[in-house]
């Protein structure tokens, strides 16, 4: 059954919500969804980046105004 | 493991959501068309890359690009856009129904407006793969700045970017080094960004050189090997971090093989905004122009939206009433300027009430949209299209007279 990690990276710049997301990523199965709270703009460009050129499934929602969750779908 | 995508319609499909993506959907949104924005990352697109706008028009405090391209994302929203934030996987552009797919969904729409932009050029030397982005070589010095605070940082570049963002730089890092490619003194940047560089004690400069190697451990870049490009000497700088500002490459391998490009694989297209293909539309840095700005980007995106409003109603019209199929159909197209193609109409009238209602009757004015006549295949006017079951039967452009008309009638 793939499991669903929340990390809260809320109040985080970058690069620790990136850093915190390849981190997590390693330990997690194909298959797994981790959803990454964060709040800092950066985050939004690095953090898709990084997971679309690892080749994983990435989508975003903006859950509030200036604040997101990037869903990332481990793949590989 | 497969699962179903979730399908749905729109009206307007734009995929990228820079300055020229959220015009265009202010636009399309204010035209009542169901509209949807796919960005893949942060709303704002390059101009939040930027840390001033000064020559933004309307904002003369150079506010971050960020915080202008949110105003244009709420003024969206207002008008009732809808937002996606994925990457989009694949686009079908031919034919009348455009097929847009994300990870998980499948988007049907009338007309797709591109608005994907462009992404840094990297310099192509050795290992740079290796140690992009997080591992020493930076596009963003608004990202990476702060955390090159009493670092010394090596800037690849000598354009408007490179100038301004190693400016930038100097503020956090102790030592910024600019390799430039051109003699002593040349930079492509403006004159003004130029003076402040030179005079700025941080900054240095090594003249005629390009990046021959990234060098580092597995983590982390520690030197940059620059190549003197007229002696060919290897030059080592090591550094904290790299920042590469030499370009732009437009995103368009989406698109390859179905829309017209450049060489460059910038998009090409009219005045319009219109593509190669009908319904497809190109917009902001994605598209070949002159100048690339958000002032330039927001005007494509207004001409965009209200080019796909025009473009979906003409099918509407050209569906429902122009190919109508409950009668034979005849279609004048004519130029209104042009004193006797009006007073043809009276014959087209003529014809019309001969026929006492076996026939449809449409009438074309080209004089404002050649759109419709361009539907029916149709460069000269005036013209007369007969039609059977809503296909063409016969297309008659010259000798126009109320007999000839008649008898491809069979009237």
């Amino acid at each position: 059954m793939a499991k669903e990690i929340i990390i809260d990276s809320l109040g985080e710049a970058c690069p620790v919500p990136l850093v915190k997301a390849q981190n997590a990523l390693k330990e997690m199965e194909i298959g797994d969804v981790l959803v990454l709270q964060i709040d800092h703009s950066c985050a939004m460009k690095n953090v898709p980046e990084w997971a679309r050129k690892d080749g994983h499934n990435v989508e975003i929602e903006e859950v509030d105004d200036g604040e997101w969750e990037v869903i990332i779908e481990k793949a590989k | 493991m497969a699962r179903e995508k979730k399908i749905e319609n729109y009206d307007v499909v734009i995929i990228g959501g820079g300055p020229a993506g959220l015009t265009a959907a202010i636009y399309a949104g204010r035209a009542r068309l169901k509209t949807i924005l796919i960005e893949k990352a942060l709303i704002g697109g390059l101009a939040t890359y930027t840390n001033e706008i000064a020559n933004y028009p309307g904002f003369p405090d150079a506010p971050k690009g960020e915080a202008i391209t949110n105003l244009m994302k709420d003024q969206a929203k207002k008008m009732g856009v809808d937002f996606k934030l994925t990457a989009v996987k694949s686009v079908e552009l031919e034919g009348d129904e455009k097929v847009v797919e994300t990870f998980r969904n499948k988007y049907l729409a009338k007309t797709v407006i591109i608005a994907t932009g462009g992404r840094n050029r990297v310099t192509g030397g050795k290992n740079e793969e290796k140690y992009l982005f997080d591992k020493g070589i930076s596009f963003c010095a608004t990202c990476d700045a702060a955390a090159n605070t009493d670092k010394h940082v090596i800037v690849i570049g000598s354009g408007d970017a490179a100038i301004e963002e190693g400016m930038f730089l100097t503020k956090f890092a102790s030592k910024v080094t600019v390799s430039v490619m051109h003699d002593e003194g040349k930079m492509d940047c403006n004159e003004i960004a130029k003076e402040a560089a030179m005079a700025n004690e941080k900054m240095e400069f090594v003249w005629n050189t390009v990046v021959d190697s990234f060098e580092g451990d597995d983590d982390y870049l520690k030197t940059v090997v620059m190549k003197n490009v007229k002696t060919g000497e290897l030059i080592p700088i090591d550094c904290d971090n790299c920042f590469e500002f030499i370009g732009y490459i437009p995103n368009t391998e989406l698109f390859e093989g179905q829309i017209e490009m450049t060489g460059r694989k910038y998009v090409m297209t009219n005045d319009k905004m219109e593509t190669s293909l009908p319904g497809v539309f190109a917009v902001g840095d994605v598209r070949e122009k002159w100048l690339k700005q958000i002032a330039t980007a927001v005007g494509d995106g207004a001409i965009a939206g209200m080019a796909a409003e025009s473009y979906i109603a003409e099918t509407e019209t050209f569906e429902a009433h122009i190919m109508q199929s409950a009668k034979p159909g005849l279609i004048y197209v004519y130029n209104a300027i042009d004193a006797d193609s009006r007073a043809f109409l009276q014959t087209i009238e003529k014809i019309e009430t001969d026929a006492s209602g076996a026939i449809a009757v449409n009438r074309i004015d080209v004089y404002k949209s050649t759109g419709l006549a361009d539907r029916l295949g149709i460069k000269s006017f005036p013209a007369v299209v007969t039609t059977e079951g809503g296909k063409i039967a016969q297309t008659l452009t010259a000798e126009l007279t109320e007999e000839s008309i008649k008898s491809a009638l069979n009237l």
